[in-house]
């Protein structure tokens, strides 16, 4: 279940099951376990000291806390980020845009496209017998708020997309809705009061309608239906124009929480984009069933000709860059197998428009490409503050080394063993890295559930607006942890080796 | 001058304790020369100016935006009649398009190093209006005025930051096919004549062709069609950019643009540049604010715990000797100032050793490649050889007082009781 999120994204591609974490736990644990049982360290000791030096223990701890929780809390909005983009799409969708796109802002699309893809024999049909595709118009327009409250946003980006027959949507894209909401209607516009004022029907996903609800004055809130987010019957302003809420969907943990669905014919004509930016169909899971191993034979043979290929080209020019070879998947289920061989289709066979095809899941696993600049940039940070601790433990165990030299010369009388006295103050070291690293993730596991805007993208070029989730769990509390220890088994071994040098005499001298 | 030899001294006593706490130091203070470097440019960038100010008119609603190109004489002169003395016009201005594409033909190839972006403008605004530019001496500037005078010559010439002419592994005087991405089947033969100085970086990245020629391509487009026009032909206005002389030129010409009927399909708002910028960072608000409030104060409290700890070692271990100078009349104030002194000394020392490396270090890779909207890198600023000693002298001094005081308030006799 961790798969997909911030482990399998970190550069190691690590993961719960990873052999390489469990591997550096099991280890640290095994050695601290066979060290106390056989060695026979004087652990009493250690931590009769920790205790006795509880300021200083303190303090160091602190800095421990501090460095692992805010690496837990910047690691948590990160993971919100993978988490979003690995929740959105439909293993059995094939996403369409126009081809050369790789952005729905920029893709374009006509009417007779849509009419013309869902007579293909791929697409799946509904219980009523429709095609089940979403016809969709995606827009990013601004919201300006004039009289914004202190600390919220003066502008904001919102995601709408139009659609033509919200309900095939919905079923396309499985998203609900919940209790009380309702799709909007055909027209896509209803009167509201006694004036003849229209507003535009809009159904909010849960991440927009939280934000948009933070923008509350205080005395709207008193009133307000809901006090977390907003809700049916609520109104907001975009493009000069009001738009009132017909419902609001389920949390999906997907990037659809962040966005606003709405008419297609309403905003196509407000915002002056009459076409359509994307389709979403619906594959049938058993389309071309008896050439599923044909067409994964096929794409393991191209790539491995596409890795040749660039192999044989590197040699003549060494400055290209090192080919990497395309990781063919085998389709996990029906659904995926109908989507990848639809998309086959479009892509390769399909020829009476020009279309960029691409499974959904794919498409939106793909835009991580600032989920891994704020990765990197996070870890760059926590390892140079990690080195600060590092630093930090080592000036803490070398005081606690000096102070306590005569102690070690009485140790090695007593017939402790050199490296007795090195594991005896490594573990003091890894103890103390151990409490900070708990009590950081503690403190960084606060941040778990807040929400944040943030972007993301598969490039520069295009990108979404989003709101997410802070999302702390095993992963960033595993990272946490294995920092931890890492820092306290650094920041403690040179000292202990300091010490575990120290002859019995030049101890007690 | 024996006291500062004291303080030298007790410094160099405990080497080690000393070259840990001015690492730990300076590691920190990297952290936050390097958040501090990206907030206070953002800072600059959404600071309003009084004179000298630039206004941005982009459309109304959407975002990106795009207008028809026909808006941009008009809104060059500022929305003004052109049979009205009383107007207010500005003093230059930029209109901007943008044009996405790829060097590599095979959609299935492209990647992040053949992409191609670029500004579709008038080639030597390049020079008078895009930021950081205008501000560069002639001297400094000299390859991007050698390159827009060549595009006089070269109609198809295209002005290659350096970054991207390195990643397209291309030099100066080569010839490129760029692939539309924005502008479906618009495929366009550039010759590369020159790129931009060094410094800023923020162009590093970018390109700029002309905008006559993208014209010219346009209608090529509509000639090889059948007449029919380019389906993005009436959108390839992204932002027209005004320099004004002062907030009441900026309020007359937004007055002007707003109420003036050629512009209401779309309609199009107008902001000064800082305004628009800051409205465009809104989007990364929360990281900005995370930076802002919780990684640099958490770095600095870090960097306060670790000397404080360090110092309150130090004080206790020399107990004894504090003891000592106050039987040889040392005043309890000396001593405190002497613990405070020496934690301020390699707090500050620490703190700038790093700063200057940092700066050395991240100017010398071409900037902290951290990208936030459009700012694609940044370049450490010279305040930064001030912030970091003071970082690393306030942060000592809030570590220190506390074992400062304990060291101040050591008492003779009990030390002494203990001694013998």
């Amino acid at each position: 279940m961790f798969q997909n999120n911030l482990l399998a994204a970190a550069p190691w591609a690590l993961s719960t099951d990873s052999p390489w974490l469990l591997g550096v736990f099991g280890v640290v644990g095994l050695l601290l376990v066979l060290l106390v049982v056989i060695g026979k360290v004087p652990l009493s000791y250690n931590l009769l000291n920790l205790r006795v030096r509880w300021v200083t223990s303190l303090m160091t701890a602190g800095a421990f806390v501090l460095v692992i929780g805010l690496q837990t809390s910047m690691l948590a909005f990160v993971n919100g980020m993978y988490a979003m983009t690995d929740s959105t799409g439909e293993p059995g969708n094939v996403l369409i845009m126009s081809e050369g796109s790789t952005d729905e802002t920029f893709s374009n699309l006509g009417f007779a496209d849509a009419t013309d893809l869902e007579t293909q024999d791929g697409v799946m049909k509904s219980a009523d017998g429709k095609a089940m595709v979403s016809r969709e118009t995606y827009l990013n327009i601004v919201q300006t708020i004039p009289d914004h409250l202190p600390g919220r946003p003066k502008r904001r980006f919102l995601q709408v997309r139009g659609l033509d027959v919200p309900t095939m949507s919905a079923l396309v894209h499985n998203m609900k809705l919940v209790h009380g909401s309702e799709w909007f209607t055909d027209a896509g516009v209803r009167e509201i009061g006694k004036t003849g004022e229209t507003a535009i029907e809009v159904v909010l996903g849960d991440g927009i309608a939280r934000d948009l609800g933070a923008d509350r004055k205080p005395d709207d809130l008193k009133t307000a239906k809901n006090r977390t987010r907003l809700d049916v019957g609520d109104t907001f302003d975009v493009g000069g124009r009001l738009w009132i809420i017909t419902g609001v969907m389920e949390s999906s943990g997907s990037l659809y929480d962040s966005e606003i669905w709405t008419k297609q014919s309403q905003i196509g004509s407000l915002f002056g984009k009459p076409n359509y930016t994307t389709f979403v169909l619906r594959a049938d899971p058993n389309f071309r069933k008896e050439q599923r191993e044909e067409f994964l034979a096929t794409r393991i043979r191209k790539a491995e000709e596409a890795y040749e290929k660039a192999i044989a080209e590197r040699k003549l020019d060494p400055a290209l860059p090192k080919p990497v070879k395309e990781l063919v998947k085998r389709p996990t289920s029906d659904d995926a197998w109908g989507a990848e061989l639809l998309r086959d289709f479009f892509a390769n066979e399909y020829t009476k428009a020009r279309l960029s095809p691409q499974v959904e899941t794919t498409f939106y696993s793909a835009m991580t490409a600032t989920n891994q600049q704020f990765l990197i940039a996070i870890l760059v940070l926590c390892f140079i503050m990690s080195l600060g601790g590092v630093f930090g433990v080592m000036n803490t165990m070398f005081a606690a080394i000096s102070q306590r030299t005569r102690d070690i010369g009485v140790m090695r009388l007593l017939g402790y063993k050199r490296w007795q006295i090195l594991v005896s103050f490594m573990f003091e070291s890894i103890a103390l890295a151990i409490l900070g690293g708990m009590l950081g993730c503690a403190l960084g596991s606060l941040a778990d559930g807040w929400t944040a805007s943030s972007v993301i993208s598969g490039g520069p070029g295009g990108g979404k607006f989003i709101v997410l989730r802070l999302t702390v769990d095993f992963s960033t509390i595993a990272l946490g942890m294995l920092l931890s220890i890492i820092m306290g088994f650094l920041g403690g071994l040179i000292p202990s080796v300091s010490a575990m040098r120290l002859t019995p005499l030049q101890a007690l001298q | 001058m024996k006291y500062a030899f004291l303080i030298f001294e007790n410094i160099r006593r405990n080497l080690i304790r000393t070259i840990l706490t001015g690492l730990c130091t300076m590691v920190m203070v990297v952290v936050v020369t390097l958040v501090f470097t990206v907030l206070s440019a953002l800072d600059r960038a959404t600071t309003e100016k009084q004179k000298n100010l630039k206004a941005i008119v982009t459309e109304k609603w959407q975002i990106p935006s795009m207008m028809p190109y026909s808006y941009a004489t008009a809104l060059s002169e500022g929305g003004a009649a052109a049979d009205d003395p009383n107007a207010a016009r500005p003093e230059d201005s930029m209109s901007w398009g943008f044009f996405v594409g790829s060097t590599e033909e095979n959609p299935a190839k492209r990647s992040f190093e053949n992409l191609f972006f670029a500004f579709i403008m008038e080639p030597e605004k390049a020079r008078t209006m895009l930021d950081e530019v205008d501000t560069l001496t002639d001297d400094e500037a000299q390859p991007l005025l050698a390159a827009i005078q060549r595009m006089k010559d070269v109609p198809n010439g295209v002005i290659v930051g350096q970054e991207r002419l390195d990643k397209m592994k291309k030099r100066v005087g080569d010839r490129i096919t760029v692939f539309g991405r924005n502008y479906r089947d618009m495929d366009l033969e550039l010759e590369i004549v020159g790129t931009f100085p060094r410094e800023p970086a923020r162009y590093a990245d970018s390109s700029v062709i002309s905008r006559d020629y993208f014209n010219r391509q346009l209608d090529a487009y509509q000639r090889s069609h059948q007449n029919k026009p380019h389906p993005m032909a009436e959108k390839t206005l992204g932002l027209v950019w005004l320099r004004l002389k002062d907030r009441k030129s900026f309020s007359k010409v937004s007055e002007q643009i707003l109420t003036s009927p050629s512009f209401t399909s779309p309609p199009v708002k107008i902001e000064t540049s800082s305004t628009g910028i800051g409205g465009f960072l809104e989007a990364w608000r929360d990281i900005i604010w995370g930076m802002r409030w919780l990684m640099a104060p958490a770095c600095l409290l870090t960097l306060s715990l670790v000397i404080s700890n360090a110092i309150s070692i130090s004080v206790r271990e020399r107990q004894l000797e504090f003891a000592v100078m106050k039987v040889l009349g040392f005043r309890p104030t000396q001593i405190l100032v002497l613990v405070l002194t020496e934690a301020l000394l390699i707090g500050a020392v620490s703190g700038f050793v790093s700063a200057a490396m940092t700066y050395a270090g991240i100017n010398g890779m071409g900037g902290l490649p951290f990208r936030i909207a459009f700012f694609p890198k940044f370049a450490v600023p010279l305040e930064a050889l001030w912030w970091g000693p003071a970082m690393g002298a306030i942060t000592a001094f809030a570590g220190s007082v506390v074992p400062a005081w304990r060291a101040r308030t050591v008492k003779v006799s009990d030390v002494f009781a203990r001694v013998t």
